[in-house]
């Protein structure tokens, strides 16, 4: 009887885990997922023949709410990345988009961020963020973070290095409230961040960050490291506690296999939680693979809700399969 | 700060460790450090109550045999701290194929009765308690046994699986089994025109947090506020009680173990093993 196969099965499995059981008709499957429903397991797979028999993969407990595991904030659609430019006055060698002095200008342009920006608002994201390449090499990069700020909270990526001349005025028209600027530094000492980034770099960063602190900014380091020696980490937090910057806004994150890194992190769209981004040729699974066709979702950039939709959806047929192959147990 | 509580358990299914990994974490995320514990988990019960009396837990999360056999062995010196509130008015349920025309415990009589693992208080000691109670005496009645997960106390539900099943094949006419297992088995609801209901018991209380006497008050109560604090509104606690399978932890009801102490005695079993 197909309910006891089940709760003998159950017997096996810690919660989460998953294994099989075989059911000879429709009618058992039915009371098979019948039972499930009722003592709060899942039946996750079924691959039957046309009459109705054939196995079923059951996962004891229910699917685990992605809500509850990746948070609100992170769930797909509550951020929207947009990449502003594709050129950098730098040419970092971990780049997750090869950005460089070289790479040929591509940009969303203001007006058109301003239109996704109030899409996105109006279809439910909750944080704006804008990166590049380097966004402040933009003349109008104060109204484009300004559009995006007056409609939800926003953060701009930035290497901190271009705050002058132009790039300061923008910087100081940006309004403080609801913006946040994430500068890139990786270390508290000038060798490993240079060392990546080129000769100078960590210094003016480091002035950047002082700069934005002192104009009202709140001001979020992050830093790519792959490997940090015993007391690297710590002294790095004592280094930005030293400069102002919250604890929460220290950030430090390995390095992805994307761009121009040789190595590091090997991410996938299946292993990745999508983020949404925008490029100014199409629509990103996320932000680090912004230039890999693999995670390119569509061209069509307007109207963006489609494109919103149809990675929401896609997330959450994942997350079902996921939850689903998790630790597979077949059973005898 | 006080040294942390050491709680033992049975591991009768994988799904125990994630269940006291939670537990734990509940009771070690509070800046009381007076409810801090960690867990161990046995093979057995025989084990976890030897366990108990040798001071190798404080705290053990015994079945009801387990319990009476800890008063057994220490002469009454142990404590009931708490159960769960479906440990309160656990029953034993008489169960026959759909149309067997069987009602009542009279009916019992004369028939094969098929119990669970013989030290399954509620699949195979207290439905022989409670059959001789309502007149129908174990030398009446033509028992079958299920010795299928002996030193678990019946807990894997496993034997009384085999009890039923013996039932549907027509090897047995009636199977004894505890009325959470028959519940979770869907009823007539999910097996209509499979089982039926003879009879059930009364209610009886199953398992119980038990330490000795030996361990102050002031080592425990902290972690016995904390237990009893759970809130099944609270979503973190209430996917704990979900897992352990009840709505809230309540203090000992101990009148509900005077019919086991009277099974256990009746049929001479074993205060240890």
């Amino acid at each position: 009887m197909v309910i006891f196969d089940l709760m003998r099965l159950m017997g096996t499995l810690a919660d989460g885990a998953s294994g099989e059981i075989t059911v000879g008709s429709a009618a058992e499957r039915e009371v098979a997922e019948k039972w499930c429903a009722r003592s709060g397991n899942t039946v996750v797979q079924a691959d039957l023949d046309e009459a109705g028999a054939g196995t079923l993969t059951v996962r004891r407990g229910r699917p685990p709410d992605p809500v509850q595991v990746l948070g609100p904030s992170r769930m797909p659609g509550a951020r929207l990345w947009m990449y502003t430019n594709f050129h950098c006055n730098l040419a970092c060698d971990y780049c997750c988009v090869a950005s460089s002095p070289q790479t040929p200008r591509r940009e969303l342009g203001a007006a058109r961020i301003a239109r996704l920006a109030a899409e996105a608002a109006d279809w439910g994201v909750q944080e704006i963020f804008l990166t590049g390449g380097e966004p402040f090499l933009l003349a109008d990069i104060g109204t484009i973070v300004g559009s995006c700020a007056e409609l939800l909270p926003t953060t701009v990526l930035t290497n901190g290095m271009v705050f002058k001349g132009r790039g300061l005025r923008e910087l100081e028209s940006i309004p403080r409230d609801g913006v946040a600027l994430q500068i890139s530094l990786d270390s508290a000492t000038p060798e490993p961040h240079d060392a990546h980034r080129g000769e100078g770099s960590w210094a003016k960063a480091v002035a950047g960050i002082q700069l934005a602190v002192g104009l009202g900014f709140r001001v979020r380091v992050a830093a790519t490291i792959a490997a940090p020696a015993p007391g690297v980490l710590s002294a790095f937090h004592r280094f930005l506690d030293d400069l102002g910057i919250a604890t929460d806004d220290q950030v430090v994150r390995p390095i992805a296999h994307e761009g121009v890194a040789s190595a590091g992190v090997v991410l996938t769209r299946a292993s990745l939680v999508p983020e949404i981004t925008v490029t100014d040729e199409g629509v990103y699974w996320h932000p680090v693979a912004a230039t890999d066709d693999n995670a390119l979702v569509t061209n069509r950039l307007e109207p963006l809700t489609p494109a919103l939709d149809e990675i929401s959806e896609a997330f959450a047929q994942q997350w079902a399969r996921a939850a689903g192959a998790a630790e597979l147990f077949p059973c005898a | 700060m006080s040294e942390e509580l050491t709680v033992g358990a049975v591991a009768y299914t994988p799904n125990v460790v994630p269940i006291w990994e939670e537990i734990r974490a509940y009771f070690n995320e509070s800046g009381d450090p007076g409810a801090a514990m960690d867990f161990v988990l046995y093979s057995n019960y025989g084990r976890l109550v030897s366990a108990l009396l040798a001071g190798h837990v404080d705290i053990a999360w015994n079945t009801n045999l387990a319990y009476v056999r800890a008063v057994m062995q220490t002469d009454d010196h142990c404590v009931a701290l708490a159960q769960r509130d479906t440990d309160v008015g656990f029953t034993t349920v008489f169960v026959a194929r759909t149309g067997s025309g069987l009602t009542g415990a009279e009916a019992i009589a004369g028939k094969r009765l098929a119990l669970g693992s013989a030290d399954s208080a509620h699949a195979a000691i207290l439905p022989l308690h409670y059959l001789a109670q309502a007149g129908v005496p174990a030398s009446d009645i033509q028992i079958i046994r299920f010795d299928t997960d002996i030193g678990k106390h019946g807990d894997t539900g496993r034997s009384e699986l085999d009890a039923v099943e013996a039932v549907l094949a027509g090897d047995a006419d009636v199977a004894a089994i505890g009325s959470t297992t028959w519940e979770a088995m869907g009823r007539d609801e999910l097996m209509p025109g499979a089982l039926e209901e003879v009879w059930r018991t009364d209610g009886y209380c199953h398992c119980m947090f038990t330490a000795l006497d030996t361990l102050p008050p002031e080592r425990y109560q902290p972690w016995l506020d904390k237990l009893l604090a759970m809130d099944w509104e609270n979503p973190e606690h209430r996917r704990i009680l979900e897992l352990e399978g009840l709505r809230r932890w309540v203090s000992p009801h101990l009148d509900g173990y005077k019919p086991l102490f009277a099974a256990v005695e009746e049929q001479g079993i074993d205060p240890r093993w």
